[in-house]
């Protein structure tokens, strides 16, 4: 051979400088224009693949989304403030700083002050009866401070009809459910029945002036809605004695940070004061909502290793068609190291294609399920779920993170589907392929 | 969490019926719990009664007294008015068959106790309306057997124990009854839940005559798993068999004050 004296690195290292100016990557691109609809089809399935898991998980991520906020915000606040004792019994003795209550305005005032409470609302609980005419019903009552209450849980507006209970009037609001159950309509007097603080049998008129509905069926059926200062009354209890006070924060899920800090700023009381996180309260949804992050990753692998094997099947096809194109470069004195590179760089050009291909068909998608989400309550009724209420859309949530190991997933799947053909294209025979011309 | 109150005169009627079951059962050496039960169930139809007692109510957080008249006929029916304290005086309780109605003087209302609430307390006490209806029905919910038959703290003593028929809704997994042999008056009752644990316990004392007959004045029933609270009931008055119609128990008579 008349290179023969010619050091075998030298050459490596001219074609190198001869393919810098014309990279393998540009062959590679290249490459991906030979057989277009196959490329444009392979392309597809991963731009569907990419889709499929950004949907998924922005819609999967939109559920849980909801679900957390309507846990967190329907009726219960992110953070809610009782006397230790308080949980789970609830007993109507154990209120916050105990027997002898607290300074409400002055607690309000230390949980305002935090920067990121956005809302905080007082409020008093006692079981009893509530009664109209023949139908009688047990019921859950809630004291509530209108004005702050307003600003902290949603279930009071919009009512179904009538508006909020004013103070000193005796004024009671029902769900829906209770309301059916009880057949009353606004302006029906209402008999309240509850044991009194002091062991008496509490026992008033109130009239109804609101029907609430918060899609929890069994909240619908068993809560009345009155002012805190007429339901202290009704159970003999004083005003400074209150059952919680909830906690709305910027984001639920800063809320157990906030409750941390909370619990140290609040003013000394006679008996411990326990705040608490809704993701204590509720750590079942926490390991819901963790559950849903772990399949995301259950999702990606799924859908992608479906997608390798497309990827696999169109790069083995596109290099058996070029054995001979890949005996020549080695017959020229590429590397097989280059060879493997020109493959590899196809599959990359692959990806980018496939890439923008899936955001193109992605992302006009997301921001219209994310900002106008089709309603689906036309098929599906709301679901309850752990004491949270899901309407039937098809909302999506945004998550970059997921995005970016999305494409990384898909670049992934488009390089280990062309490993092997990338290592079979490198070792073409060079003459006895091009001698089987 | 709901800790709503309802009638209870029954549940007193009854449980002092039981006592006097002993009074029946007293010729027979060897007890056959069935004949205890039939004489029970025929005592307790047929009889009616009037009375006024006291009934004091102490928990962790209050303490109460509350003075109540109360009337019985058979099984099924029975009225209670409290006649103290002032706050309370005219509230009353009707127990119509499975029905309990309470009556309430400041809103001038009767509401009925709904199937779910029948596990709530009455007026307050260690109480509930379910076992006001229960205990009046003992008979026919549960099963009973001679437990013990013998001496017991140098005194010859029957232990009935009761369980639940199969297909009967109650509370409590089984319910024991210690009578006395000399005097066939209960010495106490011991409830248990369904996991056999005490629950709670009720006790017979002060043996008194009444309109002739030998009962207990004085029960007391303490929770067991709040050792600090009872509610003692005190007969002050007690007649038998008087003269009252079934009409008598009606939404009329709770509602007019009586």
């Amino acid at each position: 051979m008349g290179f023969g004296a010619t050091p075998r690195q030298t050459v490596e290292r001219q074609i190198a400088l001869a393919m810098s100016e014309t990279p393998w990557s540009r062959i590679g691109w290249r490459n991906l224009g030979r057989n277009r609809k196959r490329t444009v089809l392979t392309a597809f399935g991963l731009a569907v693949g990419f889709f499929a898991v950004v949907f998924i998980v922005g819609w999967t991520q939109g559920l849980m989304v909801e679900m957390v906020e309507s846990a967190t915000s329907l009726v219960n606040g992110q953070i809610e403030i009782h006397d230790a004792e308080y949980r789970p019994d609830r007993s109507i003795y154990d209120t916050i700083g105990g027997r002898n209550g607290t300074d409400v305005d002055a607690l309000l005032r230390a949980i305002d002050a935090e920067p990121t409470v956005t809302a905080a609302a007082p409020r008093v609980y006692t079981g009893g009866l509530i009664s109209s005419g023949q139908a009688t019903s047990a019921g859950m009552f809630m004291g509530i401070d209108p004005v702050r209450e307003m600003s902290l849980s949603r279930f009071l507006d919009p009512l179904v009809e009538g508006r909020l209970p004013e103070s000193g009037r005796n004024e009671v609001l029902v769900g829906e459910e209770m309301a059916r159950q009880l057949s009353v309509g606004i302006g029906d007097e209402l008999v309240v029945v509850a044991s009194g603080a002091d062991g008496s049998m509490a026992n008033d008129l109130f009239t109804l002036v609101g029907v609430f509905r918060t899609g929890l069926v069994e909240l619908d059926a068993t809560f009345a809605v009155m002012a805190i200062a007429d339901l202290q009354t009704l159970v003999v209890l004083p005003p400074e004695r209150i059952h919680e006070i909830a906690v709305a924060t910027t984001d639920p899920w800063i809320a157990g940070a906030t409750a941390e800090r909370l619990g140290s700023v609040l003013p000394p009381a006679d008996r411990p004061i326990e705040v608490v996180g809704w993701t204590t309260l509720n750590p079942a949804m926490v390991e819901y909502v963790a559950l849903g992050e772990s399949m995301n990753f259950v999702i990606i692998i799924v859908v992608f290793t479906i997608a390798i094997f497309g990827v696999a099947n169109t790069m083995v096809m596109a290099t058996y068609e070029r054995r001979r194109e890949f005996a020549v470069m080695l017959a020229l004195g590429a590397t097989p190291g280059s060879v493997r590179a020109v493959v590899l760089y196809e599959a990359v050009a692959l990806g980018v294609f496939s890439l923008v291909l899936g955001a193109v068909i992605t992302f006009p998608l997301m921001v219209w399920f994310h900002n106008a989400p089709p309603d689906m309550s036309w098929a599906i009724a709301d679901v309850t779920l752990m004491g949270a209420l899901l309407s039937p859309s098809l909302r999506v949530e945004y998550d970059v993170l997921f995005w970016i190991q999305a494409a990384v997933a898909l670049f992934a799947t488009a390089l280990l589907a062309s490993l092997i053909p990338a290592w079979r294209a490198a070792r073409v025979p060079p003459a006895d392929t091009l001698s089987a011309l | 969490m709901v800790r709503f109150d309802t009638a209870q005169g029954h549940r007193l009627i009854a449980l002092f019926t039981l006592g006097c079951l002993a009074v029946w059962t007293t010729a027979s050496a060897q007890p056959d719990p069935r004949d205890i039960v039939e004489r029970i169930d025929r005592l307790m139809r047929g009889d009616s009664s009037r009375g006024v007692a006291t009934m004091q109510v102490v928990t962790e957080h209050w303490e109460r007294q509350m003075t109540m008249e109360m009337w019985s006929l058979g099984t099924d029916y029975s009225l209670v008015r409290l006649r103290a304290p002032a706050k309370d005086a005219g509230t009353a309780t009707l127990m119509a068959e499975d029905d309990i109605w309470n009556y309430l003087p400041k809103v001038d209302r009767s509401i009925k106790i709904p199937s779910s609430m029948m596990g709530g307390a009455w007026m307050g006490s260690h109480f509930t309306n379910d076992d006001l209806v229960q205990d009046s029905q003992l008979i026919d919910l549960y099963d009973v057997e001679v437990a013990f038959d013998g001496e017991r703290d140098g005194e010859s003593v029957w232990e009935l124990r009761l369980t639940p028929k199969p297909e009967a809704a109650v509370v409590w997994g089984h319910i024991e009854f210690l009578v006395g042999q000399d005097d066939d008056l209960p010495r106490w009752a011991r409830y248990y839940n369904e996991d056999g644990e005490l629950a709670r316990t009720m006790e017979y004392s002060e043996v008194s005559e009444f309109s002739g007959r030998l009962v207990p004045a004085v029960m007391n029933m303490q929770p067991a798993d709040k050792p600090g609270e009872r509610t003692t009931i005190r007969y002050e008055e007690l007649e038998f068999d008087i003269d009252v119609e079934q009409s008598f128990f009606s939404l009329r008579t709770l509602q007019s004050g009586r």
